[in-house]
């Protein structure tokens, strides 16, 4: 019961997620700080697809930092190029 | 009911303190190797929007943020059904298994569509690869994708055939761990495509 609570919990946490990332556009929402919350969702979702949905929580550490070490790798440096296109 | 924001892990592979991936190893190495190519499509995509913001924040604009988001959440939705499918066959429950398998595939064939009729859209007005950056990105980042999607609807469709044959069970449903990893996958991959290519500007 819990687990199917809790997957069905973090889908819709996901879905509003979305809907919001989908706001900031449709809303024009441009610049630093909005850029950044919207990699924020991306790292969010991202990491409720890799620990919960894939399963990846609890299997060994070279695994886990190869997903999560690819996340940040590409948050980051959609995150740096992002900050350059502006200064 | 516990009610904390985390997913009991399949006990029969707990014994110890690390845990086996789930699924066949083998789709682990081509996930890898499938989420370093899009990784480098990603980071290509953001030097190139670095070099012309004015030509990519105009041709973004063109887009239509409905089918995009749309599309993300058919897809969160697939993953969804395909994580409820993998709990169906943990509990023995194999005809459960079967429907989520197909409802998954259900949303998959709703992502083909409206991404279909995004590229007819832009194809039918003369829209293509050869008509600047950020159009080439897009198409080409957008379609590698799309078959992505297409086949991980076409190993999803490979687990229905065989879980309808009753190979699979609780003890034994390594193809339907399989499978559900790499859909996991092609929804990863469309969570940073969806705001890099359509929102952020």
């Amino acid at each position: 019961m819990s687990r199917l609570f809790n997957t069905t919990g973090i889908w819709i946490i996901m879905i509003i997620l979305t809907i919001f990332t989908y706001a900031m556009g449709k809303l024009g929402y441009s610049g630093t700080a909005p850029v950044l919350l919207l990699l924020l969702t991306v790292l969010i979702k991202s990491t409720f697809i890799i620990r919960d949905f894939m399963g990846l929580r609890g299997v060994s550490l070279l695994w886990r930092s190869i997903m999560y070490g690819w996340l940040w790798i590409v948050v980051i440096s959609i995150a740096v190029t992002y900050l350059m296109s502006t200064h | 009911m516990n009610n904390t924001a985390t997913i009991e892990y399949d006990s029969e592979k707990d014994q110890g303190d690390v845990r086996l991936l789930p699924g066949d190893l083998a789709i682990w190495f081509f996930i890898f190797a499938e989420l370093l190519v899009f990784a480098v499509f990603f980071i290509i995509y953001s030097i190139q929007r670095l070099q012309h913001i004015e030509l990519f924040n105009q041709y973004q604009a063109t887009l239509n943020k409905e089918s995009g988001a749309v599309n993300t959440i058919l897809l969160i939705t697939a993953s969804y059904f395909v994580v409820r499918a993998v709990q169906s066959i943990k509990a023995d429950e194999v005809e459960q298994c079967i429907k989520w398998l197909y409802a998954s595939l259900a949303m998959g064939a709703g992502f083909l569509a409206i991404k279909s009729y995004e590229f007819y859209s832009k194809f039918s007005v003369g829209i293509d690869l050869n008509t600047n950056d950020f159009y080439f990105f897009y198409i080409s980042l957008t379609f590698f994708h799309f078959l992505h999607v297409i086949l991980g609807m076409i190993i999803i469709f490979a687990v229905i055939i065989f879980a309808k044959k009753g190979k699979y069970s609780a003890k034994e449903h390594t193809g339907i761990e399989t499978a559900a990893s790499y859909w996991h996958m092609v929804d990863l991959v469309w969570i940073t495509l969806f705001p890099l290519v359509y929102i952020i500007r």
